[in-house]
């Protein structure tokens, strides 16, 4: 049940809700404070600025099931500039929730009495660690200052006009969102998370989300025509015409100073209108950033884009890749300690690819901050392609600072084009950092050919190894002093002329004659009566440093079709420098086609080098339904041939990606915070 | 990279299947010839006809 009082200044009805400290008097303006009796008139507030708010006083709602009613707003100053809107939930069960605005993010806190001691203000750094005990390790976003703007509605704290209040806000996982406020001796503890308006459910005052609305002014300084298309939340303007940079903070728009841009590369023109991954957005601003690393400028620009829920992506273009930024609560991301290669975040693993100083060179269009040609931030970027988490540390002037982190998906250029329904887009040069390896969605689509091929094979080498059953179909060893019997008669005319000879048996012979019989060996009859299995002949001699040879017909008695082979058992050896060495081989073996079904002859002309063979006795196999690991082997590599090729350009792609990373295998132990040069 | 791969594939299955399920040998030293009745009926025109021929061993 509200009190109703009087307002100290004015006399108009004031209302003042359990727990509520100070109350805005609507007509004049008064900060009225809860007293024992009367309120006690504490100051006047200036008027509020409008931010765009899609919030308004007297709404209602519904949290974990607890009714609640807005009951009052206070507009705080960051010390970058701007205002934010700090909205005040009355709950129906008498506590006070603190709804925290900032570019469209809604924060929910609630006051909490720490369970353990709360880290001074001066320990804190943004992008550090905040050890707050038992409740929990939060990851500082923001430490700064707030400044006290204006109010309305009934305040639950007592509010001081013009005071400053430092804060930090802690970030933690899944939107948990914490504020520790230093305004008092004792920190105060504010736990909560991110939400929508939707979870929050609210009716009556709200009002619908605004449409991005344009507002046409002039330049003060050129006079050229602009048009701002978030003129709540734009706090500067650069002047596309003249290049001024202006102040466009309550509303007006004032010339800040001129500066010297570089070539505005206009792709997206502001105020251009498209729809990015079904977000209808507005391109209001163009930053022109770049870094340098080892004497070399690599510059980029930055697309600011407005969606129609006041809320703000990027749209990034380097050499020709493109990529669409949204931030990141910091609490979703681990601590990325100086130096760390790799860390764990929205469930994927990503890689440090680079740390660089980024520099703001050109600043073309409206911002939501008070940007400065040659504002630096430095950026810490990990890759898993195609996204990239970017961390920006911000160091703020007259102390504290900031960490924001981004996540980039990489868009190709026709998806820009058509977002925006633009020209064709140069193609894009290089290799970006979070580009997607092109090679890999091929490679994924080859796993099943490749899987089904090697399944085909192993069907097939299992059918093969089924079906040959590598039949002997002759057998002999042939004595090549039968063969020719006068190779006696000559071996003894030699032994006759003190040329030494190499026998292998010296079996006793006939009569030598005085030239040596050329051996021919026919088979007899041989039935082959499997028609489309190979055939396999198979010449075995214990040669030593010589060789013997075999010109072979298998003849069919039918057709007079002959598959002609020639055979060599050829083998040397010796030692060459202290070395011993070999080449050749006892047994060769020759693979004959299949051969109709019918009667064969095997007809066997062995040959060798000089009057006499290096061997007595040669072994001739011939085999059918012989197993033959070549084709297999043939056919694995042609299942393989395309994918290793896929592979290797794959790696090539990631190589030529990480050429250009401090992380990069190539790159030293080097590379840490401060890596990048300015 | 399809096409070529499904050309890869073609191939080298078709290689594999004519040797295993029809015996077709490609590669190594060997020729098919028709030899005459005359050379068959005559066991030492062999060589000839194959000299002639262009099919003779030797180091």
């Amino acid at each position: 049940m509200s009190a109703l009082a009087s307002c100290p200044s004015c006399g108009a009805a004031l209302s003042f809700r359990p727990g509520t400290m100070v109350a805005v008097c609507p007509y004049c303006h008064a900060l009225a404070a809860r007293r024992d009796r009367d309120p006690e008139l504490i100051g006047k507030v200036a008027a509020l600025m409008d931010t765009g708010s899609p919030l308004a006083l007297g709404a209602t709602g519904t949290y974990t099931g607890r009714a609640f009613t807005l009951a009052g707003r206070v507009q705080l100053r960051h010390p970058l500039g701007g205002v934010w809107d700090e909205w005040y939930l009355a709950l129906d069960d008498g506590r006070w929730g603190w709804l925290a605005e900032a570019q469209g993010r809604f924060y929910l806190t609630f006051t909490q009495a720490p369970h353990g001691t709360l880290p001074a203000a001066g320990s804190l750094e943004a992008g550090g660690l905040a050890d707050l005990g038992p409740d929990g390790l939060w990851t500082v976003g923001e430490v700064s200052e707030a400044t006290f703007h204006s109010a309305e509605g009934e305040i639950p704290w007592a509010v001081d006009p013009g005071a400053t209040y430092r804060f930090a806000d802690l970030s933690g996982q899944h939107g948990a969102f914490a504020t520790l406020d230093y305004s008092e001796d004792q920190p105060l503890f504010f736990l909560g998370r991110e939400m929508s308006l939707a979870e929050l459910g609210l009716r009556g005052g709200a009002k619908k989300p605004g449409k991005v609305g344009v507002q046409n002014l002039n330049c003060p300084k050129c006079g050229g025509p602009l048009a701002l298309r978030a003129p709540d939340e734009t706090l500067r303007v650069g002047c596309p015409s003249c290049g001024s940079l202006l102040s466009a903070e309550g509303g007006k728009l004032a010339f800040l100073k001129s500066l010297k841009q570089p070539r505005q590369d206009v792709v997206i023109p502001l105020g251009a209108e498209g729809s990015l991954e079904g977000v209808p957005v507005t391109c209001i601003g163009q930053l022109r950033r770049s870094c340098t690393v080892d004497g070399t400028v690599y510059p980029w620009n930055e697309y600011l884009l407005l969606d129609g829920q006041h809320g703000f992506r990027w749209l990034v273009q380097s050499e020709g890749h493109w990529s669409v930024a949204v931030a990141v609560a910091p609490g979703d991301v681990p601590q990325a300690r100086d130096g760390q290669r790799s860390l764990f975040a929205l469930g994927a693993t990503w890689r440090r690819f680079q740390d660089v100083a980024a520099t703001v060179e050109g600043v073309w269009g409206e911002f939501y901050w008070q940007v400065e040609q040659g504002e630096q931030v430095q950026v810490t970027e990990f890759v898993a392609p195609p996204r990239s988490l970017t961390r920006e540390r911000q160091a703020h002037k007259g102390g504290g600072g900031e960490v924001n982190w981004s996540l980039s998906t990489y868009l190709r250029p026709e998806q820009v084009q058509a977002a925006f329904k633009l020209q064709p887009l140069p193609e894009p040069t290089g290799v970006a950092s979070f580009q997607p390896n092109p090679h890999k969605a091929t490679l994924a689509s080859s796993w099943l050919w490749l899987v089904g091929a090697l399944g085909l094979l192993l069907i097939l080498v299992m059918a093969e190894s089924v079906t040959h059953r590598n039949v002997e179909l002759f057998h002999r060893k042939l004595d090549l002093y039968e063969l020719a019997p006068n190779l006696r008669q000559v071996e003894a005319e030699a032994i006759r002329r003190g040329i030494p000879v190499r026998r292998p048996s010296p079996t006793p012979g006939p009569a030598p004659a005085a030239e040596a019989q050329e051996p021919v060996f026919f088979s007899d009859p041989i039935e082959i009566r499997e028609g489309r299995q190979n055939l396999a002949v198979t010449l075995s001699a214990p040669v030593n440093n010589s060789w013997v040879g075999v010109e072979g017909a298998l003849v069919s008695e039918t057709t007079g079709v002959a598959e002609l082979f020639l055979l060599e058992s050829s083998f040397y050896h010796g030692v060459d420098g202290g070395e011993s060495w070999s080449e050749g081989d006892h047994t060769q073996t020759v693979f004959l086609s299949a051969v109709p079904a019918g009667t064969y002859v095997l007809r066997l002309a062995p040959q060798w080098d000089g009057p006499l063979p290096p061997v007595r006795v040669i072994d001739v196999q011939l085999r059918q339904g012989v197993m033959r690991w070549l084709y297999p082997g043939l056919a694995l590599l042609a299942i393989l041939v395309v994918p290793l090729i896929l592979v290797f350009r794959l790696a090539a792609f990631e190589s030529r990606r990480w050429q250009e990373s401090m992380y990069g295998p190539s790159a030293g132990t080097g590379g840490g915070d401060s890596g990048g040069d300015d | 990279m399809r096409i070529l791969y499904m050309i890869f594939l073609g191939g080298g299955f078709s290689l594999m299947v004519a040797n295993g399920f029809f015996g077709r040998e490609f590669f190594g030293q060997r020729r098919r010839a028709d030899l005459p009745p005359s050379v068959r009926q005559t066991p030492g025109a062999y060589r000839t006809f194959l000299h002639n021929n262009g099919f003779h061993g030797g180091k």
